[in-house]
């Protein structure tokens, strides 16, 4: 592309996140997606439910989280002495061991951020639905973009099978309700990073509260 | 109208909106955020948190990282000990993961990040059919894999806790955890638009 682009043309442009390939937005159908043409990441999709679709989503993410903390995630019987751990249950015994930076590291990577992370998607896609606040839509897709790096529920499910497969020779291990409800919220929450583009959200927060003015 | 060359576009970190690079003080035209503000560093803040990350790395693989307490006396092993014991009882798929996560991701990072820090500064030959971008990218996203066996500490040592038997952190879990912190530090100071490919 040798064009020169002028400034009201710049929304018709996209780069790509993962090469910074430019491209010119093309018409896509409902359902489908558009792909870089140089690496072949996904550019943008196009989702006209994706406010309902994201409500949904998140909620039900909540929830989830909220009842893999209240259940716990493992048990095993040791001597005939029973033992549980849930993900608060672990960072206090983290301080109470005295380590201090650790049991911060854990708290915020499993715990404030996925929390933060579902209850900003909540208010956003309810705001947007009722078109209501732009100014708090503004902050919050800000904030959502700065802390989604460090959210690592994912990675925390993997260390948990991996615990599990390291006392497995030792002990009698049970796998509790959390560790299912956390299943469900990682797989939501992958879906949701996948499927929903910062860019998009920020598209669409444009068109609604245009059409209000 | 004013109007833009390709090369002079850059994306918004923040909001993925295509905006007009303007040097050394950008604010996104769409989500008026402050991106790329450094007025006299470019490279060296991205190089502090890198070199922290390194120095962090070192006490991570000497000290133990899980001291096991049994029956009055302790046992601490290192993330490789913890590798080579987990292959040796025969689970070679958590051995590899752990030894993926713990051993070689950070160290592809630092070496990536090195790789980028130093070409977008000096010519290094014919580099210019090497993806910096995509490597970039990599450096992004393998980050937070190397937080597994920090997790797999905090859950045995929250779960093993008997006056028989205890599990507790080691103080290479400090030191590690901080590594990977600085790592990710380092990859989201770096600046991109250093990277100077043809797209």
């Amino acid at each position: 592309m040798k064009t020169k682009i002028t400034s009201d043309q710049l929304d018709e442009f996209i780069i790509c996140h993962k090469c910074h390939t430019l491209h010119k937005k093309a018409f896509i159908s409902n359902g489908s997606k558009a792909v870089c043409r140089h690496c072949k990441s996904v550019l943008y999709h196009r989702d006209d439910a994706l406010i309902d679709k994201g409500l949904a989503l998140s909620i039900t993410g909540l929830i989830l989280f909220i009842l893999a903390n209240v259940f716990p995630l493992i048990r095993v019987d040791i001597l005939g002495q029973e033992q549980v751990i849930t993900i608060l249950s672990m960072i206090s015994r983290l301080l109470e061991s005295g380590y201090y930076i650790v049991a911060l590291f854990v708290v915020y990577l499993v715990f404030i951020f996925p929390i933060m992370i579902f209850l900003i998607y909540v208010t956003l896609f309810f705001l947007l639905k009722t078109a209501q606040k732009e100014k708090l839509v503004q902050d919050l897709l800000i904030l959502l973009s700065k802390i989604l790096l460090w959210n690592m529920s994912d990675i925390f499910l993997i260390s948990i099978l991996v615990s599990l497969v390291k006392l497995m020779s030792m002990l009698e291990i049970h796998i509790g309700l959390s560790f299912w409800t956390l299943t469900l919220f990682v797989i939501i929450d992958l879906y949701m990073t996948r499927s929903i583009h910062i860019g998009e959200l920020w598209k669409i927060k444009e068109e609604i509260y245009r059409e209000q003015k | 109208m004013k109007s833009w060359k390709e090369e002079e576009l850059i994306r918004c970190p923040i909001c993925e909106a295509v905006t007009i690079d303007q040097g050394k003080k950008n604010i996104c035209r769409r989500c008026n955020s402050k991106i790329y503000q450094h007025q006299k560093f470019q490279t060296e803040k991205s190089w502090a948190f890198l070199i922290t990350a390194i120095i962090f790395y070192i006490p991570a693989n000497l000290y133990p990282m899980l001291v096991i307490k049994q029956f009055g006396h302790e046992e601490g092993s290192t993330i490789l000990g913890g590798v080579i014991v987990l292959w040796e009882m025969g689970s070679y798929p958590v051995a590899l993961i752990i030894l993926f996560a713990s051993v070689f991701v950070p160290l592809l990072k630092f070496l990536l990040l090195l790789y980028l820090l130093i070409s977008v500064k000096y010519s290094l030959g014919n580099d210019s059919k090497v993806d910096k971008h995509t490597l970039y990218y990599i450096t992004e996203v393998i980050g937070p894999w190397s937080m597994i066996d920090v997790f797999v500490v905090a859950i045995l040592a929250g779960l093993i806790h008997l006056s028989s038997m205890e599990m507790v952190a080691g103080t290479a879990s400090t030191a590690f955890a901080l590594s990977v912190f600085f790592t990710i530090m380092a990859a989201s100071s770096f600046d991109s638009r250093l990277i100077k490919e043809k797209r």
